[in-house]
């Protein structure tokens, strides 16, 4: 099992994928926000891509295993095994009852995978938890002091990645009501406090046309645009339908630089066309190919067993 | 019109009154191939795509489902709610009645009195939007939003009607609160009303309500 000594502001258990087919019946996709991170996490354990791990927000959280086991923390945070700082997107082996940190980063998202996958009961096809409806993950709520989660058996081997995180524009294609687009990718923009897995609001010098429009289904990375013109980039969590304008959605390819965003944090969007989506789609998947085989057992200077 | 929405997703913008339904209910019946995701709207349909799916395929039978002739349903499952109006049930009744010019019991008659559809779902796992009400029970949402409003909770906003099926934040004017229990994700489907049900309400006493909170009702 892997124990939660200290959840940090928010922690939850999430899968990749999410959930598929039920929204229809109002049912979030849900799932980790920054999902390609979570696959990488899996990746560095051995793990298949759909084990569930463990969403860590900002960091401050703290886990310890009861028995040795192989680990990995993913994304914009940063990890520590018995007090010591383990190299970003490699996999550590951890003794029984050591210390493992997840500290803040240069992102707002870390991904804990452990070998053999978090394990929790799956509802409605997923492992994730919908914090919003309390089901799924674990008891349908967020992390705990004290929580205690079950793991499969571990198969794969450890890895470390050697890919570098991506940079640049927050690249978007046009949406339903593309007219406000060119006012979206002409302004800079900086990421309000109240970003989450709904959702990241963005504020700006001037702001966007903005309008309420009928309710429709959103996509992920829609960019809904209320009346009073600050756009919010749609994302794990957020509901099956939205009521306001969508002059873009950002690419399936820049969903995880989005979700790694900081209150405070710059961005800018670049509009690109359906073909450019795709492959900066297919780049992404290859860069989670870019793994190199990890012998853990002859690397103790971070395993944690000799502090 | 069929507008592409972001690599994946297609969304079926139809105007005509229960267009909407129509070809969300046409596409449960008869799923088009490559077709992963369908999302009713209040005048649209999104569907989402598999990575394998031709676009342009899809595209082409979507629009022969949704061109043509005007939509043809089938009459809908009747579901009837039992509601409890006013007092803690319904909190924002009073307000309702001042802001329409009506006493709350012509509130509460009028409620009754309309049948309702699911339009399509959103905001929250099985909250369901019912439409339309009539003219003169649309009120506009709460200025300040509640950051709790219970489970059950029968609420209005313009033209719609809506059950909050957990505890959630919500800006809408909650004028009763039914006993049941809407969604359950052990079931399938997951939620007691769909897009395409029909919707009454049906009176029942504070004591009735106690004795039947939270009954999980046959779906």
């Amino acid at each position: 099992v892997i124990a939660v000594v200290d959840p940090g502001p928010l922690a939850s258990v999430q899968d990749a994928a999410g959930r598929r087919g039920w929204r229809r019946y109002g049912v979030p996709t849900g799932g980790a926000a920054d999902a390609w991170s979570a696959r990488l996490a899996n990746r560095l354990v051995g793990n298949d891509d759909a084990a569930a791990v463990v969403e860590v927000t900002l960091g401050g959280a703290t886990f310890e295993t009861d028995a040795p086991a192989t680990i990995a923390l993913t994304g914009g945070l940063r990890l520590r095994v018995a007090a010591r700082p383990v190299p970003a997107s490699q996999a550590a082996r951890v003794a029984a009852g050591t210390r493992i940190d997840v500290d803040g980063g240069d992102g707002a998202r870390g991904y804990l995978a452990v070998a053999g996958g978090i394990r929790v009961p799956i509802v409605l096809d997923g492992a994730s938890t919908d914090l919003r409806a309390g089901f799924g993950g674990h008891e349908g709520r967020a992390l705990r002091a004290g929580d205690v989660l079950g793991l499969g058996p571990p198969s794969g081997m450890a890895h470390r990645w050697l890919g570098r995180a991506p940079s640049g524009p927050i690249r978007v294609l046009a949406g339903p009501h593309p007219a406000a687009l060119p006012v979206l990718a002409a302004s800079r923009w900086t990421v309000d406090p109240r970003a989450d897995r709904t959702g990241v609001r963005l504020d700006g010098p001037g702001g966007v046309p903005g309008a309420e429009v009928d309710s429709m289904g959103l996509p992920l990375g829609a960019i809904q645009v209320p009346p009073e013109g600050r756009p919010i980039v749609m994302l794990a969590d957020r509901p099956v339908t939205g009521g306001y304008a969508v002059p873009g959605c950002v690419i399936r390819a820049d969903i995880g630089p989005v979700a790694q965003l900081l209150p405070g944090h710059d961005l800018e969007f670049a509009i690109v066309d359906v073909a450019a989506a795709r492959a900066a789609w297919a780049v992404r998947e290859a860069e989670l190919e870019l793994l190199e085989p990890l012998d853990l057992a002859s690397d103790a200077g971070w395993a944690g067993a000799h502090p | 019109v069929i507008v592409p929405f972001g690599e994946r997703a297609l969304l079926v913008e139809l105007r005509a009154t229960g267009a909407p339904l129509a070809l969300f209910e046409s596409l449960e019946a008869d799923p088009i191939a490559g077709i992963v995701e369908v999302v009713p709207g209040r005048s649209s349909v999104l569907v989402e795509l598999d990575d394998a799916a031709d676009m342009v395929a899809v595209s082409a039978s979507l629009a022969a489902r949704a061109g043509g002739a005007p939509p043809t349903r089938r009459a809908g499952r009747l579901r009837t709610i039992p509601v409890t109006y006013g007092d803690e049930y319904g909190p924002d009744l009073a307000d309702v009645a001042r802001l329409t010019g009506l006493t709350e019991s012509e509130v509460v008659a009028a409620h009754l009195a309309t049948e309702l559809s699911v339009l399509f779902c959103g905001f929250a796992a099985g909250f369901a939007y019912l439409g339309d009400l009539p003219r003169p029970l649309h009120v506009d949402r709460l200025a300040t939003p509640r950051t709790r409003t219970p489970a059950g909770a029968v609420a209005l906003a313009g033209p719609m009607s809506g059950i909050y099926p957990a505890e959630l934040p919500g800006g809408w004017r909650v004028i009763g609160r039914t006993p049941l229990r809407l969604f359950d994700p052990t079931r399938r489907p997951p939620a007691y009303l769909v897009p395409g049900d029909r919707v009454r309400w049906e009176r029942i006493t504070a004591d009735e309500w106690v004795a039947r909170a939270e009954d999980a009702p046959d779906w």
